[in-house]
């Protein structure tokens, strides 16, 4: 294949180019096997890719008005390749940021010295409703609330930045796993040259992490994977990882509360369950303390939980760390916490319940990426320079309703990757989740779920918006 | 998973040989056919209308066309072919942690076939071979199953799913063959010719009578011989079998209940099929506890009390 049609911005970070059009050292011997390759090779590549996952029934779930669609999680061929350096600095800087997380969550949901210090005005937590009042006091395993974490990085000229810490549920990591299964297979000469980093071990880390966390007296602790069901959008995901970490996938219905223990249901009586890595957000896990309509939980979880007798991850309440408003706080929170400067930078943040960010939003929307703080998956979102007059006005009028509900940040320019785009090398724009594990130490494998706008021209990259994957080269020192 | 993939498989195989019959087949047999099809599985063709009995060649082929929609690829026809398969698939998701990979991909790959086929597409080429594949799929799941999976509880559950399909599915069919033949005044030998390839027991009926085909000797043959893969009789020794493997669950009463009623099955065909004047009652009883037994053990291992069940 060539690249004489492959697009090259001064303004964008490219993955794979320098902006003189020559391939940056660490991705020459990828551009030059893609060189050697006829593009019919490179199709039937791509097509096999795809093939893989459609055979195996690597899905997502969109909800639609009537339903939900199980859909193919698309997948570009072509990997993005990180230096062992890159990483480096990009574990180091998540290392730092969920530290300080779990301190700023194990602090708030006990004295919350931070608040009382002055570093994030008190109406910012209580206010964001993800925090549960319901965990003020109740001790939680190690410290640890966030067990489990996806942190959403984006690379611009200036460098990585994190666009976000999902701290609740993140997903992804099964499709970082089949990216790297179904690429290496079609690139496996390459991919043996290029001495990449392991992703396919995370399973054996998760395990390992949520072993840490067990009641210490349980010598062989029983995992179970609580997943909201089938027609969940990450179903896929939790079968993938119940079966990786030994755990039994259950649902709500499956788990059962009695005599201050959670017992599941097998087919030979009950078994006594001491780790629940829960797939369910906080307000379904127990309908007799969170929402009474909740099929998908387990009445009398809390108890159990507060009594010490079974162990969450990610504990309840954590979302109130990965929400749009209190990201804006999160390098306030290395400093404050652990005295050091963040190793990475966050995006510029506007945070529209203040009067003067309020402003500057609604005098800037044609430049700005407009968030409701409530919302993921890409919805809810204005990209202002991709809207249209009447968008920005009809934004404009939600914004002045209620400011509160959101946060502004700049039109980031995403760095972009060559991805097979019909038959030719294309440029896209890509962010990468890596997930990180605190355990008794905090574990990351070098490797990320790269989140791809197949689109032209667009930055959206989750998948409910027409977004796909690819997977990523970290490669060895 | 495994009982729609049987009643998938067996639809399947019902309507392989129906299409057969269009070909050259008179339409008294066509329509024979489709009422046996229907009445086996307790339903009646669209808008209660469906068939028109002895009408012109083009009139039987339209209605054919439609009946095989409806019980191929219709979504609102719960027991359809693709929704058996998609109702196989949604189960095999749920515990793809639990079987191989190969069965995963084994079951996936059938079901998106059938998502990309309508009525249309088979009908234009040979819908016999439509469904030839379709049995050959599912056939090659369970032949996968067979290689791969572990033989603990879950292998035995998946085993007893399918012989407790296979024993209503036998039932129901020979229920509806026995009940058009009391109201037509007696059915045609082909008829029962047809029935013995239902159940793929020509050869060995002729093996074991003659080629003359005796509506009596076709009962006994698929009601009691063990040697036939889908005897009644077989079927139901099959599930009193893996239910002493399985042994009891967390509710005794329930499991012991449920072993006694499927040896109380065996013993009726083994002991009593023949000595049984009303053969048909007999069949009626063995549907009803069949339905019975599957309740007994849902409750004996999936909704038990809590307060008894031992702790593990």
């Amino acid at each position: 294949m060539d690249f004489d049609t492959y697009e090259l911005d001064d303004a964008v970070y490219d993955e794979m180019f320098l902006s003189d059009g020559t391939p940056r050292e660490h991705c020459r011997s990828l551009y030059e096997a893609l060189l050697r390759l006829p593009v019919e090779e490179l199709n039937r590549m791509q097509e096999r890719v795809t093939n893989s996952f459609s055979n195996e029934g690597i899905t997502f779930t969109v909800y639609g008005d009537d339903e939900a669609n199980e859909r193919i999680m698309p997948i570009d061929c072509l990997p993005r390749i990180l230096t062992a350096a890159e990483w480096r600095q990009i574990d180091v800087g998540l290392t730092q940021r969920l530290e300080a997380l779990n301190r700023f969550l194990k602090d708030i949901y006990s004295e919350a010295r931070i608040v009382e210090d002055g570093v994030i005005p008190v109406d910012m937590i209580r206010g964001c409703p993800h925090y549960r009042l319901e965990m003020r006091g109740v001790p939680v395993p190690h410290g640890i609330y966030v067990a489990v974490c996806g942190t959403d990085l984006v690379r611009t000229n200036e460098g990585f930045k994190v666009l976000e810490d999902n701290l609740r549920v993140p997903s992804g990591v099964s499709y970082m796993v089949a990216n790297r299964k179904a690429v290496k297979t079609n690139l496996r000469r390459l991919y043996r040259s290029c001495r990449v980093g392991d992703v396919e071990n995370y399973g054996g880390l998760l395990r390992k992490t949520l072993r840490e966390l067990a009641p210490s007296d349980r010598e062989e602790p029983c995992l179970a994977l609580l997943t909201p069901g089938v027609y969940n959008s990450a179903f896929y995901e939790h079968i993938y990882l119940a079966h990786e970490i030994g755990a039994a996938l259950v649902e709500g219905r499956d788990l059962l509360v009695n005599d201050g223990f959670v017992y599941m249901r097998t087919t030979s009586g009950l078994k006594r369950v001491d780790v629940i890595y829960r797939r369910v957000d906080d307000d379904f896990l127990d309908p007799l303390v969170f929402r009474p309509d909740s099929l998908l939980g387990v009445p009398g979880l809390m108890s159990v939980y507060k009594a010490g007798n079974i162990v969450l991850a990610n504990a309840p309440g954590t979302g109130v760390a990965d929400d749009k408003s209190v990201y804006a706080y999160v390098p306030d929170m290395i400093r404050y916490y652990l005295g050091e400067e963040p190793l990475l930078a966050n995006v510029e943040t506007h945070i529209c319940r203040r009067p003067e960010d309020l402003e500057y939003t609604l005098d800037n929307l044609d430049r700005l990426v407009v968030k409701r703080v409530g919302e993921s998956g890409g919805y809810g979102m204005l990209v202002g320079p991709h809207a249209t007059p009447e968008e920005r006005e009809d934004y404009a009028k939600e914004l002045r309703k209620n400011p509160a509900d959101f946060i502004s940040q700049p039109t980031l320019q995403l760095s972009r990757a060559p991805c097979m785009i019909d038959g030719q090398a294309a440029a896209r724009h890509v962010d990468l989740r890596p997930f990180l594990l605190r355990g008794h130490k905090t574990r990351i494998v070098p490797g990320a779920f790269c989140r791809v706008a197949l689109r032209e021209g667009s930055l959206v990259v989750n998948s409910s918006q027409g977004g796909g994957g690819k997977d990523i080269w970290v490669l060895e020192d | 998973m495994t009982r729609y993939l049987e009643r998938a498989g067996h639809l399947c195989h019902l309507l392989q040989l129906q299409v057969e019959t269009l070909v050259d087949r008179p339409l008294r047999e066509i329509h024979f056919g489709w009422d046996r099809v229907y009445k086996s599985m307790n339903q009646t063709p669209l808008s209660g209308g469906g068939i028109e009995k002895f009408a012109s060649d083009d009139y039987t082929l339209a209605d054919s066309y439609t009946l095989a929609d409806h019980l191929t690829f219709e979504r609102l026809n719960p027991d359809s072919v693709r929704n058996c398969v998609a109702y196989a698939r949604e189960n095999a998701r749920q515990v793809r942690n639990h079987i191989a990979a190969e069965m995963w991909i084994s079951l996936n790959t059938t079901y998106l076939r059938l998502e990309k086929l309508d009525i249309q597409k088979i009908w234009k080429v040979a819908p016999e071979s439509f469904y030839a594949e379709t049995i050959e799929e599912i056939s090659a799941f369970a032949g996968v199953a067979e290689a791969t999976m572990y033989r603990d509880e879950g292998w035995r559950f998946m085993q007893l799913g399918r012989y407790m399909e296979r024993a209503q599915l036998s039932a129901a069919i020979l229920l509806a063959q026995m009940e058009m033949d009391r109201r037509q005044d007696g059915s045609f030998d082909t008829d029962w010719a047809n029935l013995l390839h239902v159940y793929h027991a020509f050869d060995a009926y002729v093996y074991a009578f003659s080629v003359v085909v005796q509506p009596d000797q076709v009962l006994d043959l698929l009601v009691t011989d063990l040697s036939l893969p889908r005897s009644l009789y077989r079927s139901l020794e099959s599930i009193a079998s893996e239910l002493s493997a399985i042994g009891p669950g967390p509710d005794s009463r329930s499991s012991a209940d449920a072993a006694a009623l499927a040896s109380r099955l065996c013993q009726l065909i083994r002991r009593d099929w023949r000595e049984k004047e009303d053969r048909e009652a007999t069949l009626v009883q063995v549907n009803a506890d069949c339905r019975k037994l599957h309740n007994l053990i849902y409750e004996a291992y999936i909704d038990y009390p809590i307060e008894e069940s031992p702790i593990n």
